[in-house]
């Protein structure tokens, strides 16, 4: 028995302090909430009901946008049904905004014009005639043709209809060269100019605009996940179309392929092109080669590797027409968070202390277990709170550790059960080496009742709220087992070996009561 | 062995060495009365007044700028007017803390360009670039789902609970133990809209941890009911006594408790967010200070009464009436003691007992613990009593 003690005893302070010990030499701390380190925090919830993978999707979008843009370590998680975007010292809520703003919606446009709409009045004729020359257009410096019939992109071929090369399509100085898809980006969204039949303008990706018409189709034409990069002729995307999209995509393509007003040709001799937008800016905008696609469209030009791989990234992504909105935006300045978390950790450290100081003073020996014990609880806290934020991606936020603040009382109420059962006992006249473990016993069924209560709460608040609230009840459930686990393995062995040693039974005072013999 | 059985003549002294002898069952009208008084100052601040809800349940924009001598109110207050929002239904105040003042404006939704053009309007008023001021954005129906989804689990917690106390202990255990929480919920809630204090979700999570607090208070003094009730299983003890006799053993333990729980609370409070600046430690420090203070009164003098008179009528009939005074206290002082007070009828040749007899019984089965109570004496010390 006695061993088994020492075992439950030593095993318990040699795997908290190892695992402690682990967790601070790999700097596996807990994620902190921006509330507890400052900067914008948003929150994005799906408009409809998403599954996880859509939302893992949505977040490895949202991480990638942000990184393009350079915000620093974004933070994106998954909680629940929602999406929470922490940038940890980002101050500008706007450029945050708009970061995170991906409605993660492609839309397949018909492209009506360069650079500029044509008025309301004037768009009726402007439309048929389509040998308007765009100043500073955005080059069709893509072409749409079923796959394996694409051709080599340079040098530049005679123009026959049904074989563009867009190299030679261009018109003015934007030769395919120096169109750079990953330049400058136009951020906030440009002013749309409303026409009739819905046409917009729209920004392009290397800066300059287009006017499209309606969408006439979504990404969801596509084959989930299908695009992909091609590089044998230059580098290319290759999309499978589902089987319900393709009547969709057929019929934007023939109005292209044969230059219908809701489609025009923008330049003489050149098809009609799709402009494929998301979030409002124009990402390629192919000509279309054939009026008919089977299973799969080929998008090839003058593509840079990367703008390739942006461009299936895009369509791939568009194959997941959730749309998420934010919820909840929270500007925390730098200095407020760490002030925050700065005072918890104090005015916690200080009020656990004086509850430490009181209680020796009002247990004498005994409360060096508890001591002990908080001691290997807090430890423990500490460790699966690192571990299960990482898991979870629940951030540590102000409700948590007040959360854990609130729960220093919960555990002290562990000992002073157990310890008030004994000095019952001891008045009774029972020796402390009989007393503790019967005392043990009763206040065992105590605690693990009450406790089960605050684990049903804490399981309830998780599963069933969002938000703050949930990172609460992790923190809340987890500091009651870890005072289960400490009560058991910890205080238990602690005090029964106490009370068998020779030190209790030479003491004439035992939790501060006159227990002398003679 | 000199067992110190001398009862303490200050009132302290005998909650110290668990010899009070309070009549909890007999003062249950406190209970009760203060119950009446909470629920209807909360209905009636409720309907005068309201809560005072804050951003994040209504749906609104706030703004957080520097305040300065040429920016206060006033300013703020311009702003928004010269940005043609109504200020009767914005919310502008002042608030300092030790390193910083700040003003505080709250308005209802609006769209995201005009919201960006009024930050740039303040930063202008105030002197600050737009990087000073922090804007917080939440829609309505967030905060609508964030109540809602908090007042489902709540229901759903209350019947697991209910369930779980009813097959650990008993149905009217579960009843009362819920009773005293909502009596909480209630008196928080009238806390909060009584003073105007502002509801924030904060304030949501401070009070989801009172009612887990003021649950767990109530289990721990509960099983010591349910033990007694074990304990006395031998002799026709009235349940009053045993609640009485129970809560006097858990006194000294409630008050230790609480007390260990209030410190870092208070410390919580008037440290981190009094001494060290840290406004937001606020919201949820006095909340669960109210909870606490609540959550503790309401297991002693709601649950407790509560229970014994729910099973008052359950137990065995008894014709004398509750102990009290030295009696109770000879029952609180003698009962500590784990093992069962055994009937001491069975060997005497008494079949029918009649009131004083039953009574008798008690006061000496309870008055000399160590001759009777223990089923088996303590042995190393057995030969050194008297």
């Amino acid at each position: 028995m006695k061993r088994r003690l020492w075992t439950s005893l030593i095993g318990v302070v040699l795997i908290t302090l190892s695992t402690l010990v682990f967790n601070i030499a790999t700097d596996n701390t807990p994620i902190l909430g921006l509330d507890l380190q400052g900067g914008v925090s948003v929150i994005l919830a799906p408009v409809e009901p998403a599954t996880e993978q859509d939302l893992i999707i949505i977040r490895d979008l949202i991480r990638d946008e942000l990184e393009r843009r350079g915000i620093a370590e974004p933070d994106v998680r998954v909680q629940g049904q929602t999406i929470v975007v922490d940038l940890p010292g980002v101050r500008d809520q706007d450029e945050a905004l708009s970061a995170v703003d991906v409605s993660g919606v492609v839309e397949l446009r018909p492209v009506l014009n360069f650079s500029d709409c044509p008025a309301p009045e004037a768009s009726q004729p402007a439309l048929g005639l389509g040998d308007e020359t765009p100043s500073t257009g955005s080059a069709p410096d893509t072409s749409v043709e079923p796959t394996g019939f694409r051709r080599p992109q340079a040098p530049p071929a005679d123009t026959v209809p049904g074989d563009t090369v867009p190299g030679d399509t261009v018109p003015g100085d934007t030769a395919p060269g120096d169109t750079l898809p990953d330049g400058p980006i136009v951020n906030e969204p440009v002013p749309t100019q409303a026409t009739v039949s819905g046409a917009e303008l729209l920004p392009t990706r290397d800066g300059s605009v287009l006017c499209v018409g309606p969408a006439q189709g979504t990404g969801e034409v596509f084959q989930k996940g299908s695009a992909q990069l091609t590089g044998d002729q230059g580098w290319g995307v290759a999309v499978d179309l589902r089987g319900d999209g393709q009547a969709t995509w057929n019929n934007l393509a023939s109005q292209c392929f044969n230059a219908a007003p809701t489609c025009p040709s923008t330049q003489p001799g050149v098809r009609g092109q799709i402009a494929i937008v998301l979030d409002s800016i124009v990402q390629s905008a192919p000509q279309v080669n054939q009026p008919n696609f089977t299973d799969s469209v080929a998008i090839t030009g003058d593509f840079s590797r990367d703008e390739a791989s942006d461009l299936a990234n895009v369509l791939n992504r568009g194959a997941f027409p959730v749309e998420v909105e934010a919820q909840e935006a929270r500007t925390v300045s730098a200095s407020a968070g760490t002030d925050s978390l700065r005072a918890a950790i104090i005015a916690g450290l200080i009020g656990l202390v004086l509850v430490l100081v009181f209680l020796v003073a009002y247990y004498r020996w005994l409360a060096l277990v508890i001591v002990g014990g908080i001691s290997v609880w807090a430890a423990m806290v500490f460790t699966m709170a690192s571990f299960v934020s990482g898991w979870t991606n629940y951030a540590l936020s102000l409700a948590g550790v007040t959360g854990i603040i609130v729960a220093i009382g919960v555990t002290v109420d562990s000992y002073v059960v157990f310890f008030e059962r004994i000095k019952d006992e001891l008045r009774n006249g029972r020796t402390i080496k009989n007393a503790a473990p019967r005392s043990f016993n009763m206040t065992w069924r105590t605690i693990w009742s009450a406790d089960v209560v605050s684990l049903i709460g804490a399981f309830i608040l998780f599963w069933l709220s969002v938000g703050s609230v949930r990172g609460f009840a992790l923190y809340l459930g987890l500091t009651t087992i870890c005072d289960l686990l400490v009560c058991y393995f910890f205080t238990r062995p602690a005090v029964l070996l106490l009370a068998q040693s020779k030190l209790m039974a030479k003491q004439d005072h035992v939790l501060g009561m006159n227990v002398a013999t003679a | 062995m000199t067992l110190d059985t001398s009862v303490s003549t200050s009132g302290i002294g005998r909650l110290f060495r668990g010899q009070t002898a309070i009549d909890f069952y007999g003062h249950r009208r406190i209970g009760l009365i203060s119950a009446v008084v909470v629920v209807v100052v909360t209905v009636l601040s409720l309907f005068t007044q309201g809560l005072n809800l804050g951003l994040d349940f209504e749906g609104g924009d706030a703004w957080d700028i520097p305040a300065s001598e040429t920016f206060g109110v006033q300013e703020a207050e311009a702003v928004l007017q010269a940005n043609d929002i109504s200020t009767t239904g914005a919310r502008i105040q002042l608030r300092s803390s030790e390193t910083s003042d700040i003003v505080t404006v709250q308005v209802e939704e609006l769209p995201r360009e005009q919201a960006a053009q009024v930050t740039a309007d303040f930063a202008e008023a105030a002197g600050v670039t737009t990087q000073d001021i922090s804007f917080s954005f939440t829609s309505s129906t967030w905060g609508r789902e964030i109540t809602e989804k908090a007042v489902r689990a709540l229901v759903v917690f209350l019947i697991i609970v209910s369930i779980f106390i009813s097959i650990r202990f008993e149905w009217r255990m579960a009843l009362a133990a819920i009773a005293a929480m909502l009596n909480d919920v209630v008196f928080a809630v009238g806390f909060y809209s009584l003073f105007q204090f502002e509801v924030t979700p904060a304030t949501v999570i401070a009070f989801l941890t009172i009612l887990g607090y003021s649950l767990y208070d109530t289990i721990v003094v509960f099983d010591r009911v349910n033990e007694n009730q074990g304990r006395y299983a031998g002799v026709r003890m009235p349940y009053e006594d045993i609640v009485n006799i129970s809560m006097n053993q858990v006194m000294m333990r409630s008050m230790l408790t609480s007390f260990s729980s209030i410190i870092p609370v208070v410390s919580l409070l008037i440290l981190g967010s009094g001494v060290l600046g840290a406004v937001a430690l606020q919201e949820f420090a006095l909340a669960l200070l109210v909870g606490m203070i609540s959550g503790v009164y309401s297991s002693i003098f709601i649950a407790t009464p509560l229970l014994a008179y729910l099973k008052r009528d359950t137990g065995r009939k008894t014709r004398r009436d509750r102990m009290v005074g030295d009696d109770l206290r000879a029952a609180v002082m003698g009962a500590g003691v784990t093992g069962r007070v055994g009937d001491q009828r069975v060997s005497s040749d008494e079949p029918t007992v009649d009131a004083d007899d039953d009574r008798e019984l008690v006061s000496s089965t309870v008055a000399q613990p160590a001759d009777r109570l223990l089923t088996h004496p303590p042995r190393p010390r057995k030969k050194k009593r008297r």
